[in-house]
């Protein structure tokens, strides 16, 4: 039973972790390879901010916010002018980003790890079925789940996810309905680079903060948001814990098999439902 | 242009490479000493690169700059921890005349220099990589490294646990050849004592998430965790560990699992972790004593073990070129292998000539609360372990 609790963890955790990418992914058609420095950067000012006012909820709550602002920055300026192009010039950007955050907080913060604890009432653990679960795991679980629920909320039962919806599927329609398409870009990509910084906010006291963390949950990041089906936020949450179940069980019984149960995982979607698993026909969201 | 034209050019090119490849081992007498430095700033040990870099420049201002009458050049380059652009580097600053070259951090890199500095006969003085494969017996004629090795750390981990009174043991590694031979030369050096192996995991480098290792481990009656992991897995490991309470019921400790750098990036919960030391300024000899006092003056803060351990070893290998009085690397090799440097920052220091091994003492340690002007966590330093209990016999 504490494998499952565990598995929930891990699996929510990661939904933290690719929210943002499925978000870009899905209703913008770009990959963002620059999600997981967006995610580092979430982890540092999150940092920097508890370093400031000693409180960890106003770093959850301002490291997106600030993350928001340079994403809507970064669609402004670089992004919307290559919309158009082929899609290599998104990446080519994209990757571009990394390069320029990766030095940002370089030369800001150092290449010294940093550290981040979870507020005292979390810091504890929790007896449960036999095991003793950190509180901040739980937290973690509660957390992906009132994430989640917002994000559904918002993109398929709100006024706002429709024109999103709406503006990724047929932008020109949207459009001559006096919609400006453009602006519900910078927002979406503004709002996908806050929910990365998000997860980084929420995974620093779980993870070294360390100038390579980003790279390490890119990979990891793509697997959910291809599982899950583009920008289908069910379906993220589905494969996140999907995964996760995978590698709770797997660590406890197959240790040696993890990764290629999940790869399996992976290639198997690819191969028979190449749209994502839990994707519906007709609906991004 | 025609088969005869690029036959022709395709010729020429061969031999100037050719030239280049096998130019002579010293010039007669440059203006400048030229050191390549390839070391990580950036990449999974980027932050092993400023201490090296401060700890081997440190070297070269104490002597006045100068080695064999001329001024040392050292020129930096970012190992980006990886092997394929350490080499590139390498070659590079080869072709602008480097006398040595030195580096790198991680075993995979060094192992990568390794070829090339073979290959143009140039020094590569190794500070920091562990890997027992880097030096051995007749292997690396111009390869010589000045600081630790996995397998004498392992020895450590074991001496560790015998004297800690462990009696069963849970392992956990980083899933990948040298921490799985690592485990392994453990593992046989526990069956030789009568220590119980009760569980074993490896966990993919660069793991994010070690709750269910360590939640499988809190549910066995292993009175210690040998972890054969460093830099953030490592961190993470402990974090996570920390956050469940691991450490209040079993010893957590590792060849290579912390030292200050590791501790503050863990926070309280790294507190009574015990790992290897590569180098600590808390030794107590007048060499360590000066280096740690300029050290603190010149970067205002504490020496780690990777600055701690390029100092030794650049300040020994110029010593050593020093001596020859030429600027023959062959002379350089046949003075450094054999040499015995007794004021080392560590103790005496021995450079074995079978296979360019610093034989030295081995340090171990335990993370504790630091009060200032120390780090709010540091090593204690608590057990010294001699070259004779940690190094076998140079094998044939």
């Amino acid at each position: 039973m504490s494998t499952i609790v565990i598995g929930l963890s891990m699996g929510m955790l990661l939904f933290l972790l690719a929210a943002g990418l499925t978000l870009i992914f899905g209703m913008l058609r770009v990959i963002n390879f620059a999600h997981g420095s967006l995610y580092m950067l979430g982890a540092y000012l999150s940092f920097q901010i508890v370093n400031v006012t000693g409180n960890f909820w106003i770093g959850l709550a301002i490291a997106p916010i600030i993350a928001a602002v340079i994403g809507a920055l970064m669609e402004r300026i670089a992004l919307r002018p290559v919309y158009d192009r082929d899609h290599v010039y998104q990446l080519l950007l994209t990757f571009g980003f990394i390069l320029v955050l990766d030095e940002a907080v370089r030369i800001f913060w150092g290449l010294e790890y940093k550290q981040m604890y979870p507020p005292e009432l979390l810091s504890g653990a929790i007896e449960m079925f036999g095991s003793s679960v950190p509180s901040y795991r739980l937290f973690i679980i509660g957390f992906g789940v009132a994430v989640s629920a917002a994000l559904f909320f918002m993109l398929d039962r709100s006024r706002y996810g429709m024109i999103i919806r709406a503006a990724s599927g047929d932008p020109e329609m949207v459009r001559t309905l006096g919609i400006n398409v453009s602006l519900v870009r910078t927002g979406v990509f503004s709002f996908g680079a806050g929910l990365a910084a998000l997860g980084g906010a929420a995974a620093a006291p779980l993870f070294p903060i360390e100038l390579g963390m980003g790279f390490n949950i890119i990979i990891d990041s793509f697997i959910v948001v291809i599982i899950g089906g583009l920008g289908n936020i069910r379906g993220a949450v589905m494969a996140a814990l999907l995964i996760g179940m995978t590698r709770a069980l797997g660590y406890s019984y197959a240790p040696s098999w993890v990764d290629f149960l999940t790869f399996i995982l992976l290639i198997g979607t690819l191969i028979l439902r190449p749209e994502g698993l839990f994707s519906r026909k007709g609906r991004t969201a | 242009m025609n088969i005869v034209k690029s036959t022709i050019i395709g010729a020429a090119c061969a031999a100037l490479i050719g030239i280049a490849g096998t130019s002579p081992a010293y010039a007669d007498d440059p203006e400048v000493f030229k050191i390549g430095g390839v070391v990580p700033f950036s990449g999974p040990y980027g932050i092993i690169g400023k201490g090296m870099k401060q700890g081997a420049e440190l070297a070269i201002e104490l002597r006045g700059g100068k080695v064999l009458g001329k001024p040392v050049e050292v020129t930096w380059e970012d190992s980006e921890t990886k092997p394929q652009p350490a080499v590139q580097k390498a070659t590079r600053l080869i072709s602008s005349g480097a006398q040595m070259i030195f580096g790198a951090a991680s075993s995979a890199s060094t192992a990568a220099l390794q070829g090339i500095t073979e290959q143009r006969k140039i020094p590569l003085l190794v500070t920091i990589s562990a890997d027992d494969k880097i030096t051995q017996a007749n292997g690396y004629r111009y390869t010589f490294r000045t600081s630790n090795t996995l397998g004498m750390e392992i020895r450590m981990a074991m001496e560790f646990t015998k004297a800690a009174g462990l009696k069963k043991i849970y392992a956990v590694g980083a899933d990948y050849a040298v921490t799985r031979d690592g485990l392994e030369a453990y593992s046989a050096a526990a069956e030789e004592a009568g220590v119980e192996i009760i569980g074993v995991d490896f966990a993919p480098l660069g793991n994010r998430d070690f709750s269910v290792i360590i939640d499988k481990i809190a549910k066995t009656d292993a009175d210690g965790v040998v972890l054969i992991v460093t830099g953030s897995d490592g961190v993470t490991f402990l974090k996570q560990a920390g956050q469940a309470g691991l450490g209040k019921t079993k010893t957590l400790f590792g060849p290579v699992l912390q030292d200050e750098v590791l501790a503050a990036a863990v926070g309280p919960d790294a507190v009574g972790a015990a790992s290897g030391v590569r180098y600590h300024y808390s030794v107590d000899n007048p060499a360590n004593k000066a280096f740690v006092e300029a050290y603190r003056a010149k970067y205002n803060e504490w020496p780690d073990s990777f600055a701690g351990e390029a100092f030794d070893g650049m300040s020994w290998f110029l010593d050593a070129v020093d001596s020859t009085n030429s600027w023959n690397r062959e002379e350089w090799v046949k003075a450094f292998e054999g040499s015995v440097r007794e004021n080392s920052v560590e103790g005496r220091k021995e450079m074995r000539a079978c296979d360019h091994q610093a034989l030295q003492v081995g340090l171990w340690g335990v993370v504790e609360k630091g009060e200032a002007p120390y780090p709010d966590l540091k090593m204690k330093i608590t057990n010294v372990f001699q070259p004779e209990a940690l190094f076998p016999e140079c094998a044939e």
